[in-house]
């Protein structure tokens, strides 16, 4: 029935569109979700992207905020839309890599049920610490927690969000799962008391902490990535830091719903790719303290292979996490 | 001085054609979308993100915050015609303003809640060139005990909202305080009160919460009686306040601006209590308390102020420390990074042009939306003339779209009608729904501070009153309370013997 | 003391309904919310459990109640009014086919295409203006007609919201 109906809502908006013959996708605006507030960092990435991805699709691609649970409520609404190519979901590490975890009663499955197109950009993710803990580096930071974990408070923008997902992992790491977390309502309050010094640490992406860094107010230990970031040189690796276990990196990526005709998915790659390629895009992308896709992930086997390379890391952290 | 050479490049940035232009356009976009109840300045923001890419950072920025004190503008006056607030910092406005309306006074409570904001407006980008960096320290002072306890205080100022019983005030305030835990738990992701159903996982939109309660219940409302309805439309009485009505709104307006502006600098969306702490002030002052939800000219003018003080003085943890205090700072972070400018201690030093423009463009943008309303003023009250059986379906028209663009989501739609059955249903029931929409509001924040203290004091409660602040703003709430208790205890005393 | 001999002379009876039944809804609610939330862990003082604000707000709120209703055993207060059910059920009824029309629906065998805002928009006024006494059917009709144009002209163009318009006739 419901079939029928898209159908023949298909064929009346192609008839309209000035043709018995079957017109090229897209033919009508593209929706792409994105399962967070507007202005988040997941937000500010899909509008830069899907600006640009319009001007090669020859269709506006109309975001939506359908904000929820971890963003997994936009998600499964994307996922579980018509797969014509015309709804596409805006999704990040969180709801690709760690929601099978921390969610149980989780309604898509995004190794096996989802249609991925490829990596928008990753955003590299800091330990930080407030600006008067003794610890001078990484390496005395991790002995001084992992000898006195009931000393220290962590601080996370609630369950499910990229600081809880990445710090579960550090904590995970250094053997301390039940250190205390406190929980916040998004990073914005819970910068404030580190800021302020009410609480000791948290594991957050390099946009929401870097002027902090700069300015003194809050102590940056490593940087969670393979390269040390332009926008803080002076910050280490965790490799460099003595922590090469914890490598993780707060990606997005473009998803759409199993069973998305092959026509459209290469239509949503090439604009994808030619995004991510136009100087101006890029720039945007680059301000914002985003590291580029390689040519790999933006596609959707190198994408793939992401999703499921850090939903294997996270796994083992995530289940023994007290929830 | 400093300020003044400050203020200086501050409006030579904002007095550009361009500038003055978008800073124009933001106030009209601002007041259309706070007149439609539901459209709320996050979602607008949002939209006109994209546009603004071909802007400098600075004409972006100032349009932007234009579209949110425009829209702190327009909600008041949709709060007074047709008694639905908008955002959480109209709810008081509604228990004067509406009742002025009601008496054909809407031309004045619209005009006193205009010019109440132009001057707070004023005031508030003094306040923010002059102590806008000092002033910071105050945010960091506020850990989540000191949070806990002003929002302790805040809920204490409801009980003096309260019309007729404070039994009844209180039974909202928890029943308000119940609704907000509805949905996950922020910590342990269980889901609380949800029956499983998927829409309600995060809770109950205040935006569903407020159209329900008042919206859709005071329509219900008046359908019942027409003789109240009808009120409204044959008396249109002044369309601007006169000299008596300016001599009683001044003390209001500068109590109001002054809390509002303090209130407004703290984290976590301290400027939803300006409103409220003023309209307490207020009562609590006035030689007679009685006139108050009954069209009291004292209880639009210091709330609005306070209002549209707190809406400017939030600017100043984003832009002082870079720390967003409320959802729309947290979108002006993203128009802001979305420029390449990331928010931080170091945005004075770095961008002057762009940190006194903004706030020169303020001021602009104050003295514009007061040219924008008060022409209106007439237009509006004309509105309150269409016959009602098509005002309401207008007003319901409005409102499912506004809720259905909150979230995206149609079943918030259905929900806000099970809101309005509710609210009919606490009509019906003698309650007033405006205590139980601050419950709401302070709900989940307290919650989230109360378990952040005991979690970093490790599950001492003395925490609240060995911390000097805390300790303090426990203090006014305690006296709060038992300023507004002991005439009702005497008073209800008083009936027994007389019986 | 001096209450209780009031009391005494009086004999308990409802003096108000409104605040019996008020207290009774307030009881109600509290049973409501402690059923809800019965399986939430308190947690421990330290360690605030999810269970522990609701089931506290439960308890204040049928302590409450409870105190309504015995007021209202002693204070004169105000009757139970009527109850209009012509509102409730075209007003309301209305925003419930605006939320089941606009993206379209499925409620178990139920089945709504996506008719989006060009037929919701009409479609709420007409039903919810049924709700007035003194509603006139052809007014009404080009009232409907032309709000709902102005409505799709000022949100979906004007503030581009990504509401849709008639996704089975424009496919947007």
């Amino acid at each position: 029935m419901k079939r029928t109906v898209l159908g023949l809502a298909a064929a009346l908006s192609l008839a309209l569109a000035g043709g018995a013959h079957a017109q090229a996708y897209p033919t009508k605006p593209v929706t792409m979700i994105v399962p967070f507030a507007a202005g988040g960092p997941t937000d500010i990435i899909a509008r830069i992207v899907g600006d640009h991805m319009s001007k090669t699709l020859g269709q506006q691609v109309v975001i939506e905020n359908v904000a929820g649970a971890g963003g997994t409520t936009g998600i499964t609404r994307a996922l579980t839309a018509a797969p014509d190519g015309y709804t596409i979901a805006m999704g990040h590490l969180g709801t690709f890599s760690a929601a099978p975890a921390t969610y149980p009663g989780l309604k898509y499955d995004p190794i096996n049920g989802m249609q991925p197109i490829g990596m928008a950009g990753g955003t590299p993710i800091l330990i930080v610490g407030r600006k008067n803990l003794d610890a001078a580096d990484l390496k005395a930071f991790v002995a001084a927690v992992k000898a006195n974990p009931d000393k220290f408070n962590e601080a996370h923008a609630g369950l499910g969000s990229v600081s809880w997902t990445t710090c579960t992992l550090f904590k995970g790491i250094l053997g301390t799962p039940k250190l205390n977390a406190v929980a916040y309502r998004g990073t914005g309050p819970a910068l404030n008391d580190l800021v302020s010094g009410q609480i000791d640490f948290m594991c957050d992406q390099i946009v929401s902490v870097s002027e902090q860094v700069k300015a003194g107010t809050i102590k940056a230990y490593a940087i969670a990535s393979a390269q040390r970031s332009p926008a803080l040189p002076n910050v280490p690796t965790t490799t460099e830091a003595g922590l090469p276990e914890y490598q993780i990196e707060a990606w997005n990526g473009i998803a759409a719903p199993k069973g998305t005709p092959k026509e459209a998915v290469d239509r949503l790659v090439d604009a994808l790719n030619k995004a991510l390629n136009d100087e101006n895009t890029k720039k945007r992308l680059l301000e914002l303290g985003t590291v580029l896709p390689t040519a790999a992930e933006r596609t959707p086997d190198g994408f793939a292979a992401l999703i499921k390379r850090d939903a294997a890391k996270l796994d083992p952290a995530l289940k023994a996490a007290p929830k | 001085m400093d300020m003044f050479s400050n203020l200086a490049l501050g409006f030579g940035v904002a007095l550009s054609l361009q500038n003055l232009a978008l800073c124009f356009a933001g106030c009209l976009v601002g007041t259309l979308i706070g007149v439609l109840p539901g459209v709320g300045p996050i979602a607008t923001i949002a939209i006109l993100l994209p546009i603004t890419f071909g802007l400098d950072p600075t004409g972006a920025l100032i349009m932007l915050a234009g579209i949110y004190y425009g829209a702190q503008y327009g909600g008041s006056t949709t709060a007074i015609l047709v008694n639905i607030p908008g955002e959480a910092t109209s709810v008081v406005t509604t228990l004067d303003g509406h009742q002025m309306a009601k008496q054909g006074r809407a031309g004045v409570a619209l005009g006193t809640a205009a010019i109440g904001s132009f001057f707070a407006g004023c005031v508030a980008t003094l306040f923010i060139a002059a102590l806008g960096a000092p002033l910071t320290k105050l945010a960091l002072l506020f850990g989540p005990a000191e949070y806990f306890s002003l929002m302790v205080m805040g809920l204490c100022f409801a009980v003096v909202l309260a019309r007729g019983s404070i039994l009844k005030a209180f039974c909202m305030i928890m029943v308000g305080l119940l609704l907000s835990t509805v949905g996950t738990d922020l910590e342990t992701g269980q889901e609380r009160m949800t029956l499983g159903f998927a829409p309600l996982a995060d809770g109950i939109d205040f935006a569903v919460l407020a159209m329900g309660v008042f919206g859709f219940a005071e329509v219900l409302r008046n359908l019942e009686n027409p003789e109240a309805r009808d009120v409204v439309k044959t008396k249109i009485g002044r369309l601007l306040p006169d000299w008596n009505d300016i001599k009683q709104s001044v003390a209001p307006v500068l109590r109001g601006t002054f809390i509002g502006g303090i209130l407004g600098i703290l984290p976590g969306n301290g400027a939803v209590l300006g409103p409220f702490a003023s309209y307490t002030l207020e009562k609590k002052i006035a030689k007679d308390p009685s006139r108050f939800g009954k069209g009291a000219i004292e209880g639009v003018a210091g709330p609005e102020s306070a209002n549209n003080a707190g809406a400017q003085t939030a600017f100043i943890p984003l832009l002082t420390l870079g720390i967003p205090p409320n959802a729309v700072m947290a979108l002006m972070v993203g128009a802001m990074t979305i420029h390449g400018i990331i928010p931080g201690p170091q945005v004075i030093t770095k961008n002057p042009d762009l940190f006194w423009g903004m706030i020169a463009s303020m001021w602009i943008g104050n003295l514009m939306l007061l040219i924008i309303n008060l022409p209106l003023v007439g237009v509006w009250v004309k509105l309150l003339q269409v016959p009602y059986r098509l005002m309401f379906p207008s007003i319901l028209i409005f409102c499912c779209i506004g809720i259905y663009s909150v979230n995206n989501q149609p079943v918030d739609v259905a929900f806000t009608a099970m809101f309005g059955l509710f609210g009919y249903l606490l009509i019906k029931l003698g309650f007033e729904p405006a205590p139980m929409l601050l419950g709401f509001v302070l709900g989940k924040l307290m919650e989230e501070k109360l378990r952040q203290a005991l979690i970093i004091s490790r599950g001492s409660f003395m925490t609240f009153v060995e911390r000097p602040i805390s300790a303090g703003l426990l203090v006014v709430a305690v006296v709060i309370l038992v300023v507004a208790l002991l005439p009702s205890i005497n008073k209800k005393r008083d009936e027994v013997f007389t019986e | 003391m001096s209450l209780n001999q009031i009391e005494k002379a009086q004999g308990v009876r409802v003096r108000s309904s409104q605040d019996l039944a008020a207290g009774l809804f307030m009881l109600l609610l509290a049973g409501l919310a402690m059923v809800m939330s019965w399986e939430l862990p308190m947690g421990t003082l330290r360690q605030l459990g999810p269970g522990m604000l609701p089931k506290s707000f439960a308890v204040i709120c049928a302590f409450l109640g409870a105190l309504l209703v015995l007021s209202s055993l002693r204070f004169e207060g105000e009757a139970l009014s009527g109850w209009s059910w012509r509102g409730v059920f075209f007003v309301l009824g209305a925003a419930c086919v605006f939320a089941l029309c606009i993206r379209g629906f499925d409620i178990g065998p139920i089945h709504v295409p996506q008719l989006g805002l060009a037929v919701a928009g009409p479609l709420v006024i007409l039903i919810s203006g049924l709700a007035a006494d003194d509603f006139r059917p052809k007014e009404l009709v080009i009232f409907a007609v032309a709000m709902s144009t102005a409505c799709a002209l000022l949100f979906k163009y004007a503030l581009s919201l990504p509401i849709p318009l008639a996704p089975w006739l424009l496919g947007i």
